[in-house]
């Protein structure tokens, strides 16, 4: 089923909170809410119990300051009640949030099609989320939405309170309070502009300077270096402005937001300056109105800073969001189960956004058999075995194996079928052992150690410092990019599915790895083998061949044979790889000499 | 010789420290601007006091603490925004002055040490560390200057008023600040421990990004789904026990902070104080506007304080990457005369433990092809890397037209070496500026005719805005016509002695005669030190120097190495069986 309901998705931080955690979470987040709102409300209740309290002080009334100082404690009291369950919960509610979304964020990746890993680099984004981003997700509703929901209600409190006291004062306080909201809409829109355009140039800036880094021996040989250097200042300058006009917008949005709470408590001053001197006012409840005034003005004045942390928070959930987006693949209630393993493209038209791959391309591998696939760059060589792996399903067409399309085998079968091997190659952190085993892993360790032997993996692992203990991961360099694709053969060849898709390392070889891939396909030959063919000799060999055309479709095909007897663009492709393969590095004049040993072919 | 950068670790801040004594000043500023109006509030409750007792008041001296209020708080506001200005100014100028410091330091490392991995630590300097300096001059100054200032300006007035009050409304403070110690006491330790968890977790969740197209199609998601639920699982049990631990403390410093109870408290002992006749019903005033808000800005301190934790890591990041070594430069430089290469016992090793290269001498004379054989991991890349200065040799010494090279300026070592390896160095900029790159007066038909000679025009032509497109926005080249394009380069910039990986004609098999017929137009009439990784491609070579685990096993023309046997012997045969395909062809008959 694809997942698609962007029109039902909240948009608000609370909503996407509750819409993306567990069902406890949710219930955990209303609870909360409620208390703070419960803490604020009694936080304003205790506050404009002041001004009678301060009227029973100044009036030396003892019994009603022992009243009202008795409400006030009731009140605080239940505050620190309500506060302190708050607290509590709020641990328990940051934990459960976060369980639940790194729990979602794991099963959204794993569901994920291939595909979606493979067309950009996701690994960055996808670690941030996983362990800042989530964490301060986790910890927004204490730490921000708090803090805004108390600057918030405690202010509109005192302002109910204050109307039953005065409504002179009140009014003023009535008249400011829609200024003081859309002031603060403005500058959290401003602020988030800011942020943008700041992030852009930012993200722009350290383009240029790692673009700068990568390519530093070919910077170095410059004898002038300005091309280079005025790119990276004009990106580092443009950051610096940008970054300078963002915080004066910022800073001046702030600023006006400051300033127009200030000028509420300025006139709320005057007002009640001039009502207390004309009598109208109690001296008491004017300094009670303006204690209240002046406590208030600060959390609402830096509520406005806090903006910037729900957008962060907002941003990591948008992030979710995106992802429940991604069409996912079909995958059937009751998979088949083919009966024979032939492959077939039929009418299939692929691509990538706007960028089309394959048009209308049909063709047949026959079980049992190798079929080469061979084209010029771009042609979709690549993307043809990750139809066939189902890394995505196409636009139109069908992919089938043993006649039964793939979306009806379902991506487990499908992966059950095929042994890929791939020119990736990703290894874990892990021995070598370990690498292979993946393919199978019940296998014995003497199947292991006898997949590694027809890889010549053994022979890697002879130079490795600590033999087959050695641990190889990403952070490693230990192997070259020929000895990974043996690695990656071995687990092939482990893994003993009836299919295997290779696409073939355009890396030249040197010797040892060409041998020993060229050894190790011939353990290979009894599958259904589909390969993305570079080597001559694989393309030779092969009982089929697909030659692309470059536009979406096939050229040719059928076998080196007859292809070479047909002279069309095979024929064309291949004495230009014949050519290639006598090339000699001189220093004289470009020419190009006769072969002297001959081509694979002519020995052939 | 030149080799320490300099003032490498003179402190990133030195160029900001001007605005930074500006933002102390203004946040004092901001800070007393803060305290002001509530005590001119105090001062106004006093002045109007006599109306309780039906007195005449000063109405002038009431307006005019009125007019000072709204001065305060006017002034309160725009120091807040000097200080955030002046802040935002400084943290702009010293990401500038960091970021152009990295790339000037960058400029002069060793050019062995960028590779892919190097790309990583940059983009983690460049946007992550130099980002996190932002908090320190944005904002944790000015918040450590209010949370100090406004505590002692309140209390100063506070005790001048009446002391008994002011201690009252000491109390809560000095229990935070206890508090806020006990808790802190042990978060050194658990901050490394939450580290080393989220980096675990950090490496368990790339695993299993990168990892997936693997594990995917083996069938394994669900193992590395289970390895990331158990590092997610590991994480959470650390996060709940970490806020297990903290959380009474942190409930009841938030609890006995918070403006309600603190009123509470001081409204009771105030009225307590006031009924035994110690103080004055109008004692309560300054307490009950000053005193409430003591420990706030202590609380925002400690939200601070993580945003200060990591810049201060970043600092120590940055400044650790600034202090890696530099490529020595000449102070004298020399100009190389002719275009020989000579090894001299060249001994060399990464890490001063293992070596790669050992003793290795030989001569690369004018106009010859010198190929560099051997199995992987024998050290042929290394050597080769070492004439365009990628590495300085541990010992011995390599010179180039009879001069060291650690001896000759940079300028002119390229001018005389030039190198074609595997990897693309693509700008993104217009293809013209990339193939002038290192020639940036040449014309644009000097460019055209090397595009031409390295078979790479037509591609160039057929693209939107020919030679003015931009690589990556409207040029988007396959492998081999990249390397085409850094062929051009390599014709424009015209070095005499080449050093060449052969593999490059070969990474693109689908173009590789085209790449071919380039290098050939580029190796003409030059010095030629190639990698060689196809043997059939330097069967014509001059000279063959066969490494093995860092020495030179053989040397000689390919014809007298096969006469002789060993090591090149066994290659070429190797060599010879993989090319043909023998095995997969008797398989299949």
């Amino acid at each position: 089923m694809t997942t698609s309901n962007a029109a039902r998705r909240p948009r608000t931080l609370a909503g996407k909170l509750s819409h993306l955690s567990s069902p406890r979470a949710q219930r955990q987040i209303r609870v909360l809410l409620t208390l703070f709102v419960s803490c604020a409300v009694l936080q304003g209740v205790a506050f404009v119990m002041l001004v009678p309290f301060l009227s029973a002080v100044f009036a030396g009334d003892a019994d009603d300051t022992a009243r009202w100082l008795a409400w006030i404690a009731g009140v605080a009291a239940g505050y620190v009640v309500l506060a302190t369950i708050a607290s509590r919960m709020a641990q328990d509610t940051a934990s459960e949030v976060l369980r639940s979304l790194l729990a979602r964020f794991g099963n959204r990746l794993v569901h994920l099609p291939i595909g979606w890993f493979v067309a950009a680099d996701r690994t960055g984004k996808a670690a941030d989320t996983a362990t800042s981003g989530l964490v301060f997700v986790a910890a927004t509703t204490y730490q921000i939405v708090r803090p805004i929901i108390t600057a918030f209600v405690t202010p509109a409190t005192v302002l109910v309170g204050a109307t039953l006291i005065d409504w002179r004062i009140a009014l003023v306080l009535v008249v400011a309070a829609p200024l003081v909201w859309a002031t603060n809409r403005v500058i959290s829109a401003r602020m988030k502009q800011a942020d943008r355009e700041h992030g852009a140039a930012v993200a722009d800036a350290s383009a240029r300077i790692v673009e700068f880094a990568r390519n530093q021996p070919a910077l170095r040989a410059a004898t002038n270096t300005a091309v280079a250097r005025g790119m990276l200042n004009q990106a580092i300058d443009r950051q610096h402005d940008t970054d300078q006009r963002s915080h004066m917008s910022a800073g001046g949005a702030t600023a006006v937001f400051a300033g127009v709470v200030h000028l509420c408590v300025v006139a709320a001053l005057i007002a009640g300056t001039s009502l207390t001197l004309s009598g109208e006012l109690s001296t008491a409840t004017l300094i009670g109105m303006l204690v209240l005034t002046v406590r208030f003005t600060e959390p609402i004045i830096n509520s406005g800073a806090l903006g910037g942390g729900i957008g962060a928070a907002l941003n990591t959930l948008e992030y979710l969001d995106e992802l429940d987006a991604e069409p996912v693949l079909d995958e059937p209630e009751a998979p088949r189960r083919p009966d024979h393993h032939r492959v077939r493209f039929d009418r299939v038209t692929f691509s990538y956004g706007e960028e089309s791959v394959l048009t209308e391309l049909s063709f047949i591998a026959p079980a049992g058999a190798m079929t080469a696939i061979v084209g010029p760059s771009g042609s979709g060589k690549s993307t043809i075995v990750r139809l066939l792996a189902r890394f995505y399903d196409p636009q139109s067409g069908t992919v089938s194996i043993g006649g039964i399309p793939l979306p009806e085998l379902g991506s487990t079968r499908v992966s059950d079928l095929i042994a890929p091997v791939f020119q990736d190659v990703y290894l874990f952190e892990g021995t070598i052992l370990e690498n292979i085993r993946l393919g199978s892993p019940e296998a014995t360790d003497a199947d292991v150690r006898n997949a590694a032997h027809q890889a010549r993996v053994d022979r890697i692992v002879e130079r490795l410092p600590e033999g087959w203990e050695t641990r190889v991961g990403e952070g490693g360099t230990l192997l070259s990019g020929g000895e990974r694709q043996r690695v990656s053969i071995a687990r092939a060849l482990l893994k003993d599915a009836p299919i295997v898709v290779l696409d073939e390392a355009t890396a030249a070889l040197d010797p040892e790895n060409e041998e020993a891939i060229g050894r190790s396909m011939t353990a290979l030959r009894d599958r259904t083998l589909i390969v993305v063919a570079h080597r001559m000799q694989t393309i030779q060999t092969a009982q089929h061949i697909i030659m692309l055309d470059g536009r979406g479709g096939i050229a040719e095909q059928g076998t080196h044979a007859e292809l070479l007897a047909r002279g069309g663009t095979y024929t064309r492709y291949w004495r230009s790889r014949e050519r290639a393969s006598g090339w000699r590095l001189t220093t004289s004049a470009p020419l190009r000499l006769p072969t002297s040993q001959g081509t694979p072919h002519d020995k052939h | 010789m030149r080799a320490a950068a300099p003032n490498a670790t003179a402190g990133l801040f030195a160029p900001v420290r001007g605005s930074i004594v500006w933002i102390l000043v203004l946040s004092a500023g901001s800070a007393v601007m803060t305290v002001v109006p509530l005590v001119a509030i105090v001062e106004l409750a006093q002045a109007l006091w006599p109306m309780l007792d039906q007195q005449p008041v000063d109405t002038a001296r009431v307006w005019m603490i009125v007019m000072i209020v709204a001065a305060a708080l006017v002034a309160s506001f725009a120091v807040a925004w000097g200080s955030l200005v002046v802040g935002h100014r400084a943290d702009s100028g010293l990401q500038r002055g960091v970021r152009t410091r990295l790339v000037e330091h960058l400029g002069r490392m060793p050019l062995g040490w960028f590779g892919d991995r190097s790309s990583g630590v940059v983009k983690k300097i460049v946007s992550n560390d130099v980002s996190a300096l932002h908090h320190v001059t944005g904002h944790a100054i000015h918040d450590l200057v209010l949370a100090i200032v406004v505590p002692v300006l309140s209390m100063m007035y506070l005790f001048a008023t009446e002391w008994r009050m002011a201690l009252v409304c000491l109390v809560p403070l000095v229990v935070t600040l206890a508090l806020y110690g006990v808790m802190m006491a042990g978060v050194k330790d658990q901050l490394v421990k939450y580290d080393e968890s989220v980096e675990r977790l950090n490496s368990a969740t790339i695993e299993f990004v990168n990892g997936i197209a693997v594990v995917k199609s083996f069938g394994q998601g669900a193992r590395e789904h289970a390895r990331y639920s158990e590092e997610a699982g590991r994480f959470l049990r650390f996060y709940r026990g970490w806020m297990g631990e903290t959380a009474v403390l942190q409930t009841i410093i938030e609890v006995i902070t918070a403006p309600v109870a603190v009123l509470a408290w001081v409204a009771g002992a105030g009225t307590w104080l006031v009924s035994t006749g110690s103080i004055a019903p109008r004692d309560l005033l300054p307490a009950l506007l000053l005193g409430l808000a003591l420990s706030a800005p202590l609380l925002q301190l400690g939200y601070t304080g993580q945003a200060v934790r990591n810049a201060m890591q970043a600092r120590k990041s940055i400044i650790g990457f600034l202090n890696q070594p530099v490529m020595p430069q000449p102070d004298v430089p020399v100009t190389p005369q002719g275009s020989a290469v000579l090894f001299r016992g060249a001994t060399f090793s990464y890490d001063g433990q293992r070596t790669v290269l050992r003793e290795i001498t030989a001569e690369c004379a004018p106009g010859t092809v010198t190929a560099l054989v051997g199995p992987s991991g024998s050290g042929k890349s290394t050597l080769a890397r070492l004439v365009p200065r990628f590495h300085d040799t541990t010992g011995g010494e390599i010179s180039v037209g009879g001069v060291d090279v650690r001896q000759i300026a940079p300028s002119s070592l390229y001018e005389n070496v030039g190198f074609v390896f595997q990897d693309a160095y693509l700008l993104r900029t217009t293809l013209r500026d990339n193939i002038r790159l290192t020639r940036p007066e040449s014309t644009d038909e000097e460019v055209e005719r090397a595009a031409a000679a390295a078979q790479i025009r037509e591609r160039i032509g057929r693209l939107p805005r020919g030679f003015d497109s931009v690589i990556g926005e409207d040029a988007h080249l396959s492998g081999g016509e990249a390397q085409r394009v850094m062929i051009a380069r390599a014709l424009i910039t015209d070095a005499p002695i080449l050093v060449l990986d052969e593999a490059t004609a070969a990474m693109d098999p689908d173009s590789e005669a085209a790449v071919q017929d380039a290098i050939s137009a580029l190796t003409a009439g030059r010095s030629l030190l190639v990698i060689a990784h196809r043997l059939h491609t330097i069967v014509g070579a001059d000279q063959i120097l066969v490494l093995d685990e860092g020495r030179i096993v053989q040397r000689g023309t390919h014809a007298e190495l096969l006469v002789e046997g060993g090591l090149y012997q066994e290659l070429w045969q190797r060599h010879e069986r993989g090319r043909t395909g023998a095995d997969v062809r008797s398989a299949t008959q």
